[in-house]
């Protein structure tokens, strides 16, 4: 067995900074393994991964050095494109991987690209969308899509090209638990047929069950951050009222209501709506219905297209702010106080937002996904934050596929299902009921199974 | 029959067009643009199920260009020699200046009907497609601008949502239209920048599906020149003489 | 030429087509409505605009081809829009972005300054008027009147597109997600640049 891929002492940093983003670095790969990268946010896995299919340093122009070797040869040896037919990789950003409209189209661009014959193309189209489950989306328009639809297909893209190495980035941080422990199982099948090389970077390991073999920490310092189990904080008083929220083509009328100091979180299948439902609580697209206040805090699901500075820090303090220092701190994010806030890793990008929204002193907050990308330290900060702000009067509206930190912090469940809202229940209740978690794509939390067990 | 100019092969189509508004532009008399004009409109009748509301509605602003001709042409004219057949107040017409002033309109009217008639029978992508199988344009640019092609309805969404994340965060909301207008302008930094991001992405996107740049050994959609393209061309050009030789049947 | 452009350079120049394309309309039926009033001269004062596009990618990108092809990926995607001035809009785009190359050419694509970029705008406005007066029959027209409108082009280019186009990129670069392209090299002393 010999090494697909091969690092020995690589150092790399990005043209305009002095920090290196990796330092004497190595690591292999052999053929066949199943390895997967960890390591807290904004640490350079990205980074690495890139540098292993060949699109760094390049496109970037980025210093490097030591050397860098994929299937036994020198990286700068191959011609263009040649790696890239043997190396696949799905992006960690699902809004922008796509240059074609529909997803046969950008499976034909993929194939294509490979030179296969024509009257091949059809047959191994129908081939990867029955393997991945996609079949009924065969002829959708991708930007039509949710974050985790669009995720899947884009694995359905690389499958196509039949790799030698799938490369993935934090490939099921938007999928529902039920659809990420299936992507699981399938990916598991299809490597021990196929004898693919698979590399996976992933904060969350515990959906994966034993799926890896050997696992790399970028970062040694890993601790464990056990996460409490909240009390609530819910006052009497009703801070969040909306009415018959509706839009013309997908959310049907939706109408509850939250207490102050309630945290709520929403949950259901990829493509139930989701984030559909809080961009329209927003005003972010037209809808009919009444949603009181109107003034709300949101954190979207692709965070930067609320940036509006040149710096973090200024991004952070737009709003007013207060508490700054305190809330940057917490959310590591002082070290890059002076960066732009469109060129930090997703998980930072992330945190960002947030701690704008939380910065403002606003009422009533809506967060899409703010868990996905985070590490274990920014997870705990995150839920600690949370339940600081709750109990001073703050509201709380959360998507998440994170059960166990939904299950660690919620006071309530809102269930969307097909566009519509399936109810309001209290948190104890649903963690219960297999059924109506089975029928949302949910998973019982770990949390919950411990709990029960050490009770019983 | 209703469907030919739809099936028509975009490249030929446009080679087509060209050649015409090339043609069109040494002619100096009303007739000729009007009888072209009047020839494209029944050949769209004809061979193609075009939206008659939306014709109407995109050629408005190409009468009022056309009236804005005529005018300026009767007014600013180079040659006003010649016996004044008509009078506005003080402004005495020639009939050469008439003819001019009638032919430049006209010809806006000829131009703006081909134009919508390629606009409204021609898919976007296939034309991207064929300008890359038939005109061998590079496959570098052709999927750029489908690249580009597939954000457009994305960038306008971004547009509304920019300008809503601006008033989620605070900024400050004008009233009137002109102001807004004014405002849009805060909306452009922002909407190129998210335009540079998803230029950035997309491309590594499809290096990592193996995009070169190279042409392609296999087309999954094949566009094809066949008998409808000749058919056409034939009818295209057999008004196109026929407006052109006018002098010779007309009088 | 083609082989020394980057792909995420000629996408870039695509996604500014794509947003140009828009502001390219609007000002189009702006145009329109008002040259009804004026005449054709309306179209004079704003035709600036219509080269922005060139310029601002020549301007981050700096490559020989950044002028003509993105002005000609503007107008196709502008065409593609459903714009009724249809198909020969792309060879109107061809040629504004050859005025502009022309000008970027001369300088030997060493040169972006505020002067040069002016001067690109005048370059598109004179290539675009030679082609104007051919297909749009100016000819016509007195010379007075036509002098007129290619003054006013002139300045138009000028200022609209050379200024109007160096302000959007400065202002662009300054949000920093311009690294990774020309324009961001020089002001760190980079030796490629
Ligand atoms: N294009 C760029 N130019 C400059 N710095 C960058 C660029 N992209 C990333 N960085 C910086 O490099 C560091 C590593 O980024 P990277 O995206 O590799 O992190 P990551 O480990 O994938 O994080 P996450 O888990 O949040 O996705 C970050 O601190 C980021 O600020
Ligand atoms: N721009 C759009 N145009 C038309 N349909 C859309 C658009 N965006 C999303 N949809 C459709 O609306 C439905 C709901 O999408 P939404 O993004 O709200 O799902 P979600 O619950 O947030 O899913 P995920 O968990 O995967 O993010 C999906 O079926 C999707 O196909
Ligand atoms: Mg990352
Ligand atoms: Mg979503």
């Amino acid at each position: 067995m010999h090494d697909v891929i091969l690092f020995e002492q690589v150092n790399f940093r990005y043209p305009d900074e002095d920090k290196w983003i990796l330092n004497d670095f190595s690591f292999s790969v052999q053929k066949g393994s199943k390895l997967v990268l960890t390591g807290p946010s904004g640490c350079g896995k990205t980074t690495l991964l890139y540098l292993c299919n060949r699109l760094y340093p390049d496109n970037c122009d980025g210093v490097l050095t030591g050397n860098i070797k994929l299937f036994g040869k020198e990286c700068s040896s191959f011609i263009p494109g040649e790696i890239n037919h043997r190396i696949a990789t799905v992006f960690q950003d699902p809004d922008a991987q796509f240059c074609m409209q529909t997803v046969e189209e950008e499976l034909a661009f993929t194939l294509e690209n490979l030179h296969v014959k024509r009257e091949e193309m059809d047959k191994r189209i129908t081939e990867v969308l029955a393997l991945t489950n996609l079949s009924e989306f065969r002829y959708s328009i991708i930007q039509q899509l949710s974050g985790g639809q669009k995720q899947q297909i884009a694995t359905a893209c690389a499958l196509i090209m039949e790799p030698e190495v799938l490369l993935l980035d934090e490939p099921i941080a938007h999928l529902d638990p039920y659809t990420a422990k299936k992507y699981v199982q399938w990916l598991n099948l299809l490597q021990k047929k196929r004898q693919m090389t698979i590399v996976a970077i992933e904060h969350r390991l515990d959906l994966w069950g034993d799926f890896f073999d050997r696992n790399i920490s970028l970062n040694k310092s890993d601790i464990a951050f056990p996460i409490p189990q909240r009390l609530t904080s819910m006052q009497l008083d009703t801070s969040f009222e909306v009415t018959k929220v509706e839009t013309k083509t997908f959310l049907k009328p939706t109408s509850f209501s939250l207490q102050r100091g309630e945290i709520a979180i929403l949950a259901g299948p990829n493509g139930s709506g989701k984030s559909t439902l809080l961009k329209a609580l927003c005003q972010l697209i037209p809808n009919s219905g009444v949603v009181e206040p109107a003034f709300l805090g949101y954190v979207p699901q692709s965070p930067e297209f609320l940036f509006l500075t040149k710096a973090v820090q200024d991004e952070v303090t737009y709003g007013g702010g207060y508490d700054v220092d305190n809330l940057m701190d917490r959310l590591k994010l002082v070290e890059i106080a002076g960066s732009h806030p469109f060129s930090i890793s997703h998980g930072q990008k992330r945190r960002v937002a947030i701690a704008a929204m939380l910065c403002d002193g606003r009422e009533v907050i809506l967060m899409d996904e703010p868990t996905s990308g985070q590490d274990a330290a920014a997870l705990y900060e995150l839920f600690q934050l949370i339940d600081e702000r709750a109990r001073a009067g703050t509201t709380f509206l959360i998507v998440t596929h994170d059960m166990e930190f939904a299950y660690r912090l919620a006071d309530s469940i809102l269930l969307m299902e097909g566009g519509s809202l399936t109810g309001k229940f209290p948190a104890a209740d649903v963690w219960e009921n297999e059924q109506l978690l089975l029928d949302h794509h949910l998973l019982p939390p770990k949390g919950l199974m411990r709990h029960e067990k050490s009770f019983a | 029959m209703r469907s030919l100019l739809h099936r028509m092969n975009p490249s030929v189509k446009f080679l087509l067009i060209t050649v015409c508004m090339f043609t069109m532009a040494f002619f100096f008399d009303p007739w000729t643009p009007l009888i072209f004009c009047v020839g494209v409109l029944l050949l769209q009748v004809l061979f193609s199920q075009v939206d008659w509301k939306k014709w109407t509605l995109f050629m408005i602003p190409f009468f009022i260009t056309a009236f804005g001709y005529f005018w300026t042409t009767l007014v600013f004219a180079k040659e006003s020699s010649g016996p004044i057949i008509w009078s506005i107040g003080s402004v005495g017409v020639t009939e050469i200046q008439l003819d001019h002033a009638l032919s430049l309109s006209f010809r806006v009217l000829a131009f703006s009907s081909l134009s919508m008639l390629f606009a409204l029978t021609t898919n976007p992508v296939t034309f991207i497609l064929s300008l890359m199988q038939q005109l061998k344009l590079s496959p570098k640019i052709a999927y750029g601008i489908l690249v580009g092609f597939q954000f457009l309805p994305v960038i306008k969404d971004e547009f509304i949502q920019i300008q809503q994340a601006q008033r989620l965060r605070g900024m400050f909301q004008k009233k009137n239209a002109l102001q807004r207008l004014l405002a849009s302008r805060l909306v452009l930094i922002p909407l190129l920048a998210g335009a540079v991001r998803k230029a950035e992405r997309s491309a590594f996107a499809m290096e990592a599906r193996g995009f070169t740049g190279e042409p392609r050994s296999s087309f999954f959609r094949v566009i094809t020149v066949g008998k409808v393209d000749a058919l056409l061309v034939a009818l295209f050009l057999f008004v196109l003489v026929l407006s052109c030789t006018n002098t010779f049947w007309l009088s | 030429m083609l082989k020394s452009w980057k792909l995420k350079e000629i996408v870039l120049m695509s996604l500014f087509a794509v947003v140009f394309g828009i502001v390219y309309l609007l000002f189009l039926h702006i145009g329109n409505i008002w040259a009804g009033f004026v005449g054709p001269i309306a179209y004079e004062w704003i035709f600036g605009i219509w080269f922005i596009v060139s310029i601002i990618c020549m301007y981050i990108i700096r490559k020989p081809g950044a002028a003509v092809i993105s002005e000609t990926i503007a107008a196709t995607i502008e065409v593609v829009l459903g714009n009724a001035v249809g198909p020969r809009l792309i060879l109107s785009g061809v040629i504004q972005g050859l005025g502009a190359e022309a000008v970027f050419a001369a300088t030997r694509y060493k040169r972006f300054d505020l002067w040069v970029l002016m001067l690109a705008g005048v370059g598109s406005s004179v290539f675009s008027f030679a082609y104007g007066y051919l297909l749009g029959g100016f000819t016509v027209f007195s010379t007075g009147y036509v002098a007129l409108m290619l003054g006013i082009r002139i300045l138009s280019g000028a200022l609209l597109a050379g200024v109007g186009g160096k302000a959007v990129a400065d202002g662009l670069l300054a949000t920093g997600s311009l690294r990774g392209y020309a324009i961001s090299r020089p002001k760190k002393g980079d030796v490629r640049a």
